[in-house]
């Protein structure tokens, strides 16, 4: 039998280590000193944006979409918990009718449905202006909707499971009401579990929202690593594609590892 | 068989669940002819739209189905799509997705049986590496750096690129838990005794071992089936394969409702068809899952 190679207190510790210096190092670099990174980048300029550097454009919108991530998993994450809540506490046919929703909405793959959401925004934008909101509040609450599906199924049946636990029909028999009961005595069982389907989330929004980006669907401002690498696309017609393509990679890469990281420590 | 029939029931009632929805959507966004000085539609799309959509109309929600059926084109002037040209990119699409599958299925085994045989050596770490390679790398990247070499090759090549992949993510998800299932199942008393009655290693694998994994491969095919659907969006794109993937974000981008209404439908009919074939296999691999679970029971 093999030791572990790290326990989970520690991989959740360099998880979250890794996400915050990579948003507090990218976010330090592109907004507070932006000169810094332009004037010493090994990449050189980008092709078709001669006057931005290859790490300034990669480097800028990784804070971008780690920020996107981070909002977006956390939405997806209460809307989930909410959901699975009110399917529990409101009945069986409202847990049904809820978990069938979310069924449907786990059918569709989330590219679709946030293209559709994305879509539906722009077209209400812009037959009234009043309506448009910012680009990344509105990525952020597309990929909430789509999210909270799979959050909700995970939080109903862990629901599920913990009401059926011996020290809850204790509880219950001695009068305790719905709602003492998941504050007290649910949701401490629950809390680590929410943790780590947050940080599940992440990672999965951070891809969603770059292959949105990518497809030129959401038009995220400042540019996001996907944009960015959606928009280099022609670049790959000058021969420079490796040198556009790694490094937002490479970033994808290094935020995808430390949201995993955290969330199997959680 | 009662069991059986309930599940393909909920999975079926899905389709109309999803048609409804996103053409609920559509209808509902403000598609008035307003009078606002910055509306960027044209008068001409705006009847366009509401011609598409029966909005107003009995049975609306019909009507793109109706155009359909009728073999008129769907959407805008020459950007709409026939049901025939639609058909025709949806099997195209469903083509390589299958093509990826297999590849999915190929990635899968190949990379659990290369990390059991490491799970002891130094070289153990690339187990976790190759996950976290794959699961942090959107599908778009690696097109990227390979469309150069097969957009204009031809001979089907841009197909299996494709093909290849979107079946890396979902080749080496399925891998990592083909591997917690074989370790769980190596770790049974069942296989110590059929290896003390001198069966050889591959032998427990296939007669005794392998059955028992199955079950639980086949239920994770129903996701990695949309995330097959969902990366050919992207490779489709990237790779200039003019199939169901480009035609769903052209619709998208050109605002083409209907055929966004559509679309949207017959991708959740495909997924849904993929996940009763599934739930035949699982009945047909594991006697138990024909049996009602306690939530069917009550």
């Amino acid at each position: 039998m093999s030791e572990p190679v790290s326990s989970p207190r520690q991989s959740l510790l360099s998880g979250a280590g890794l996400l915050l210096l990579l948003w507090g190092s990218s976010f330090a670099l592109s907004v507070l000193w932006p000169t810094a990174v332009a004037e010493h980048c090994p990449l050189g300029k980008d092709v078709l944006r001669p006057d931005r550097s290859v790490c300034e454009l990669a480097f800028g919108g990784t804070w971008i979409s780690l920020s996107i991530g981070l909002l977006a998993g956390a939405a997806a994450t209460l809307v989930g918990l909410l959901v699975a809540s009110l399917a529990r506490g409101l009945g069986r046919w409202i847990d049904a009718a809820l978990m069938r929703s979310a069924d449907a909405l786990f059918a569709l793959p989330d590219v679709l449905v946030l293209m559709v959401l994305q879509f539906a925004a722009q077209t209400a934008a812009d037959l009234h202006p009043r309506l448009r909101i910012g680009p990344v509040p509105l990525m952020v609450a597309s990929l909430a909707m789509v999210g909270w599906a799979a959050p909700a199924r995970q939080f109903r049946d862990r629901l599920d499971t913990l009401e059926r636990a011996e020290f809850v029909g204790a509880a219950h028999a001695l009068g305790a009401g719905r709602w003492h009961l998941f504050g007290w005595h649910l949701w401490p069982f629950l809390r680590d579990y929410v943790l780590a389907v947050f940080l599940a989330r992440v990672p999965a929004a951070i891809l969603a929202e770059s292959t949105v980006s990518f497809l030129g669907i959401g038009k995220v401002e400042p540019m996001s690593l996907g944009r960015y690498l959606g928009t280099s696309y022609a670049s790959l017609l000058h021969g420079e594609g490796a040198r556009v393509v790694l490094p937002a990679w490479l970033l994808l890469i290094l935020i995808v590892i430390g949201a995993t990281l955290a969330g199997r420590g959680a | 068989m009662k069991a059986t029939l309930v599940r393909a029931a909920r999975q079926l009632i899905l389709i109309p669940l999803v048609a409804l929805a996103s053409y609920g959507l559509m209808v509902l966004l403000p598609l008035s002819a307003g009078e606002e000085s910055k509306r960027q539609l044209s008068p001409d799309l705006l009847a366009s739209y509401r011609r598409d959509l029966g909005i107003g109309e009995p049975f609306g929600f019909l009507r793109p189905w109706q155009k359909l059926w009728e073999g008129k084109r769907l959407g805008t002037s020459n950007q709409g799509v026939t049901g025939e040209e639609l058909l025709l990119k949806l099997t195209s699409s469903v083509a390589v997705g299958l093509f990826a599958l297999g590849f999915a299925v190929l990635w899968a085994f190949a990379f659990a049986l290369i990390r059991l045989r490491l799970r002891r050596s130094r070289w153990a770490a690339i187990g976790d590496v190759v996950p976290a390679l794959a699961f942090g790398t959107p599908v778009f990247i690696p097109a990227l750096l390979l469309a150069p070499y097969v957009v204009e090759a031809g001979h089907l090549l841009p197909e299996l690129a494709a093909a290849g992949l979107i079946s890396i993510w979902p080749g080496i998800f399925l891998g990592s838990l083909l591997v917690d299932s074989f370790e769980t199942e190596l770790a049974r008393d069942y296989v110590r005794t059929a290896s003390s009655k001198g069966l050889s290693q591959s032998q427990v694998l296939c007669r005794h071992v392998l059955p028992n994994v199955l079950p639980t491969f086949l239920d994770s095919i129903g996701p990695v089936a949309t995330a097959l659907l969902a990366g050919s969006f992207a490779a489709e794109r990237v790779l200039g394969l003019p199939y169901f993937g480009q035609l769903y974000v052209l619709a998208v981008l050109q605002k083409q409702i209907a055929v966004v209404v559509v679309a949207t439908t017959l991708f959740a009919g495909v997924l849904v068809l993929v996940r009763l074939l599934i739930g035949l296999a699982r009945g047909w691999v594991d006697p138990r899952a024909r049996e009602p679970t306690l939530g069917e029971v009550a």
